[in-house]
């Protein structure tokens, strides 16, 4: 009986993605760099979008974050079309909805890291004890309760891109978007990260899809999407699904 | 927290920041100077129009004033007079008789207009007696003695005791001339009223023009320049059927010149503030184009395109008012010297400020009324001034800008 709830809630989808196609440069040399992709997200799932450079992880992290729209196709996220908003409703939607980690330059250089944390908590409208206890939650899941009132520049790459974590989550996102977030790291302060992220996802069930090229970082990944030339070659969940 | 950003925002380039704000505390103390200058010069105008030339109110019959024909004397003037000079707001009186008539020497002539005083009422209000530069005041055992002003007496190449003859007509039409000799040689800071007006003794007017004891004109003197209203209205209803003047109605180009020079130092003030504007938008654009990705990135987490504009408007606001004080203090300094000390102008084009009725030394004044209308400039060129950089940052996709 527990199972099956178990089992039900983590099969609630929270993206839904129906033949989504981006072309750049229509009129002039054609670049499909999202190819009529299908993509289905669960609810809990740690997911590694994987491709060479230039196979469109970006462009497709950016249409499902709705940072972009996408030339044709659907995208539901909790039942919502994001491809019908208008732009001001979709910096509300993703505000709500999405946390972000971004390859490099993550952070406000003028804001501290704790301040970084809370400028989502602020823009969200939480009040200063909501914003407190987040906030030292949140760095002490990141293990950086030292660095609270540390400016990026003071930061190492690694402790930056921890700090961006902490915001994504500072928002209670449905999921998280991270585009290449170890690409910029050494390899200790890369497996750092996703020890971090790893132990987010187990611990308290955060949704996480995150794109790389880095093969350390595809084993760590519970499913792994193969994108080339902007088509989905494999699906990790698909070949399980068939096997099972 | 916005303000908070946009405050460490303006200090990443600390280089950049300090020269806007100080080109904005430069040009806002420019203007300030400016306005300091004229407002000393329209004040001062302003005193030289009521304690040296028409005093603050002038009572005439009301026909005189159309021809300046000398049979339309005040109606019992010296009651008048003596009303006037009873009241407690008074400082002091002038009774003049005044003709227009042609001054002339062997070597020329002149047109003047002759004004018959009472030498000591006189002296007590358009300080007649200290701007003579040259020879004695009015000697009362001495008929038939004129005090001119130096642009005449160079212009005539008259000296002190020189002989002259004024002409001029009587009440009843004939002409009629007296020879007068120059006691003195007054200097004021109008010259083209020192080329035109002389001064003779009342009684020696009065005689040729045949209405002795009586007199066209009184010119009064007020303790307060606030007064001026409140004796003007009691003067007109004591006195109906005469015609009461205040300075403003006597000398109409002051009044305008006092309102047109307010307008003109306003101008003057957008004008500086308009090329500043360029500055700050060339400052505001650097340091968007600068934080493309950050911009992008704020908006990619869902800062909503209100707070990025209210963001960059801060930064605009505060590099503006932080320049502001420096410029308002700077330019109070220097107007606090010099208007204890005086700009001495007599150097540069002194002469010209003489012809157009100022003196030479300028005594700035601060232009405290005005500081609310500078302030209102200076705010509204800072807001002009980030909208197009604002709309430039409100434009950016946050893919592209992310992409960067
Ligand atoms: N703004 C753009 N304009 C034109 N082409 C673009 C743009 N962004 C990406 N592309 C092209 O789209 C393809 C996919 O790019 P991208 O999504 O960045 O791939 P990845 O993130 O996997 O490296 C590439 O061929 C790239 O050159
Ligand atoms: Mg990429």
């Amino acid at each position: 009986m527990a199972d099956i709830e178990k089992e039900a809630a983590n099969k609630e989808t929270v993206i839904d993605a129906h033949n989504i196609s981006k072309v750049y440069n229509p009129d002039t040399i054609p670049v499909y760099a999202v190819n009529n992709v299908h993509l289905h997200l669960l609810k809990g799932e740690f997911t590694a979008l994987v491709g060479p450079s230039g196979s469109g992880k970006t462009t497709l992290l950016n249409l499902i974050g709705g940072l972009d729209k996408p030339d044709s196709g659907n995208i539901y996220i909790n039942g919502v079309d994001i491809t019908q908003l208008s732009s001001g409703e979709l910096i509300d939607f993703r505000l709500k909805n999405i946390g972000f980690v971004f390859q490099s330059f993550n952070l406000i250089p003028v804001l501290t890291a704790k301040e970084n944390v809370e400028f989502i908590m602020l823009l969200q409208g939480a009040n200063q004890s909501q914003r407190d206890i987040r906030i030292k939650q949140l760095f002490s899941q990141i293990q950086l309760e030292d660095k609270l009132d540390a400016r990026p520049a003071q930061l190492s790459g690694g402790q930056q891109q921890r700090v961006a974590v902490a915001r994504a989550l500072a928002s209670m996102p449905r999921f998280v978007l991270a585009d290449e977030p170890t690409a910029n790291l050494d390899s200790q302060s890369a497996s750092n990260l996703l020890d971090i992220m790893a132990k987010l996802n187990e611990e308290e069930g955060i949704t996480f899809l995150f794109s790389t090229h880095d093969q350390r970082v595809i084993d760590r990944a519970r499913r792994v999407i193969r994108l080339v030339d902007g088509k989905i070659v494999s699906d990790s969940a698909a070949v399980a699904t068939e096997h099972a | 927290m916005i303000l908070m950003m946009a405050w460490r925002n303006i200090w990443r380039n600390k280089m950049r920041s300090l020269v806007i704000i100080l080109s904005i505390a430069l040009g806002l103390f420019a203007g300030i100077s400016v306005l300091g200058l004229y407002q000393g010069m329209m004040k001062s105008r302003v005193r030289n129009v009521i304690d040296a030339e028409q005093s603050h109110l002038q009572i005439h019959n009301p026909n005189f004033k159309k021809d300046y024909e000398p049979k339309f004397v005040l109606p019992n003037g010296p009651s008048v007079l003596k009303m006037v000079d009873a009241l407690p707001q008074v400082k002091a009186s002038s009774p003049r008789s005044i003709t227009n008539g042609m001054l002339a020497t062997a070597s020329g002539s002149s047109g003047v207009q002759i004004n018959g005083v009472i030498p000591d009422m006189e002296y007590k209000t358009s300080q007649l007696k200290a701007k003579i530069i040259e020879g004695k005041p009015f000697d009362a055992a001495r008929k038939n003695q004129v005090i001119i002003g130096k642009k005449l007496a160079t212009r005539m190449k008259l000296k002190t005791g020189a002989k002259l003859v004024l002409t001029f007509t009587d009440t009843a039409g004939n002409l009629v001339s007296g020879a007068f000799r120059v006691a003195a040689i007054y200097r004021s800071d109008n010259a083209p009223l020192d080329e035109k007006n002389v001064y003779v003794n009342i009684k020696d007017l009065d005689n040729l023009l045949n209405i002795p004891g009586a007199f066209h004109e009184i010119a009064i003197l007020l303790k307060n320049d606030g007064d001026v209203g409140q004796v003007q209205q009691l003067l007109k209803q004591k006195f109906p059927g005469y015609q009461v003047e205040n300075w403003r109605e006597i000398s109409p180009e002051t009044d305008l010149l006092v309102k047109t020079t307010d307008q003109y130092s306003y101008i003057i003030m957008v004008i500086i503030m308009f090329a500043l504007a360029f500055g700050i938008i060339n400052t505001m654009l650097m340091a968007i184009l600068e934080r493309t990705r950050e911009i992008g990135m704020m908006v990619a987490l869902g800062t909503t395109r209100i707070r990025i504009f209210l963001l960059i408007l801060t930064e605009t606001i505060f590099i503006t008012i932080t320049g502001t004080p420096i410029g308002i203090a700077a330019g109070w300094f220097i107007i606090n010297y010099f208007n204890k000390h005086g700009l001495d102008v007599s150097g540069m084009g002194g002469e010209m400020m003489s012809s157009f009725g100022f003196g030479t030394m300028i005594y700035p004044e601060f232009p405290i009324g005005k500081l609310f209308g500078v302030l209102v400039i200076v705010i509204s060129t800072a807001l002009i001034s980030c909208l197009f950089p604002a709309m430039k940052a409100l434009r950016l996709r946050p893919s592209e800008a992310l992409a960067r």
